[in-house]
């Protein structure tokens, strides 16, 4: 069964000062992932981001396993990220709406595991965001992500707008029109095409200014 | 302090994480951070650490994973607070 989870951390919504106290990320980073932070290629990363990107991984891990895991409880210290590649060329530059599909374009990657699951999340970093995406297989084959900024950070309108951000990219990805989605009790998304469910993993995020959407499909 | 005193003061601690002051008003033990409270997930942290300075208490990782409900934030807050009585 496929899944898909994503997540999205805006950075002019992040109290830098605070992130950056041990008392914080050692809530969620454990030892061994915060020495990943004296390799290198960290050296150009601020601190903060490298904290939310840890975090952005990890709630994107826990809501791919939590359509596998209905009963999964969000433990993000047990979502153990393994290693992290940073990318050559890392622009910092964003679009109003960016949406994958750029063959060329570098991101941060690596693995997660929780327990006996072994997932690969790709991140994308800019001056305004941290958003992640995590998948089974470290190609993302048939994996859409889509990023885009909107006008006012109220929870009604980003609530709106991710849903139709979605739903514009299904419709054309499905060429079907009445579509709709809804939560399971878990909290999970899921499509309907009229009254019939869709079987088609979708997850979304909003944070700040910025709405994130990911799925998986074969239709294209 | 009992479980009433304990919710009371914890919506001073959600209060800056939520929109919706109506909803936090009358939430009771079943009430959902992020699904009723709309909370974003970005500020669980913030709300853990908050709630080390509101009682003065230390949250580990074990128990923090378990707050992510109202009763649930109660029981680990209750359970803290007797340790350290």
């Amino acid at each position: 069964m496929k899944s898909a989870g994503n997540d999205i951390v805006a950075l002019n919504a992040i109290d830098i000062q605070r992130t950056t106290s041990t008392a914080f990320y050692s809530k969620f980073i454990i030892p061994e992932e915060r020495a990943f932070y004296q390799q290198p290629q960290f050296g150009a990363v601020p601190f903060q981001n490298f904290v939310w990107l840890l975090w952005s991984v990890k709630e994107s891990a826990y809501k791919y396993l939590k359509r596998l895991q209905p009963d999964l409880v969000f433990s993000p210290s047990k979502l153990i990220i393994r290693n992290i590649t940073v990318p050559h060329i890392q622009s910092t530059a964003e679009a109003a709406v960016w949406e994958s599909g750029n063959k060329n374009e570098e991101f941060h990657t690596g693995e997660v595991i929780s327990g006996t699951h072994r997932l690969y999340f790709r991140s994308k970093i800019t001056g305004g965001f941290i958003a992640s995406i995590v998948n089974d297989t470290p190609g993302f084959e048939n994996v859409y992500w889509g990023i885009k900024s909107i006008q006012n950070t109220s929870y009604e309108h980003q609530s709106t707008e991710v849903r139709e951000f979605i739903l514009n990219k299904l419709r054309q990805i499905l060429s079907v029109d009445n579509l709709r989605i809804e939560k399971t009790s878990e909290g999970c998304p899921v499509v309907f095409n009229a009254e019939n469910l869709l079987d088609i993993a979708v997850s979304f995020t909003h944070h700040g200014y910025f709405v994130a959407y990911s799925f998986y499909s074969v239709s294209s | 302090m009992d479980r009433t005193a304990i919710l009371s003061e914890l919506k001073k601690v959600l209060s800056p994480y939520t929109e919706n002051k109506e909803q936090l008003n009358g939430i009771t033990e079943d009430t959902d951070l992020i699904k009723d409270l709309k909370i974003n997930s970005a500020n669980l942290v913030d709300i853990i650490i908050d709630a080390e300075s509101q009682y003065n208490i230390e949250i580990d990782f074990d128990a923090a994973e378990k707050m992510y409900n109202v009763g649930n934030c109660i029981d680990v807050i209750s359970e803290k607070l007797n340790k350290t009585a």
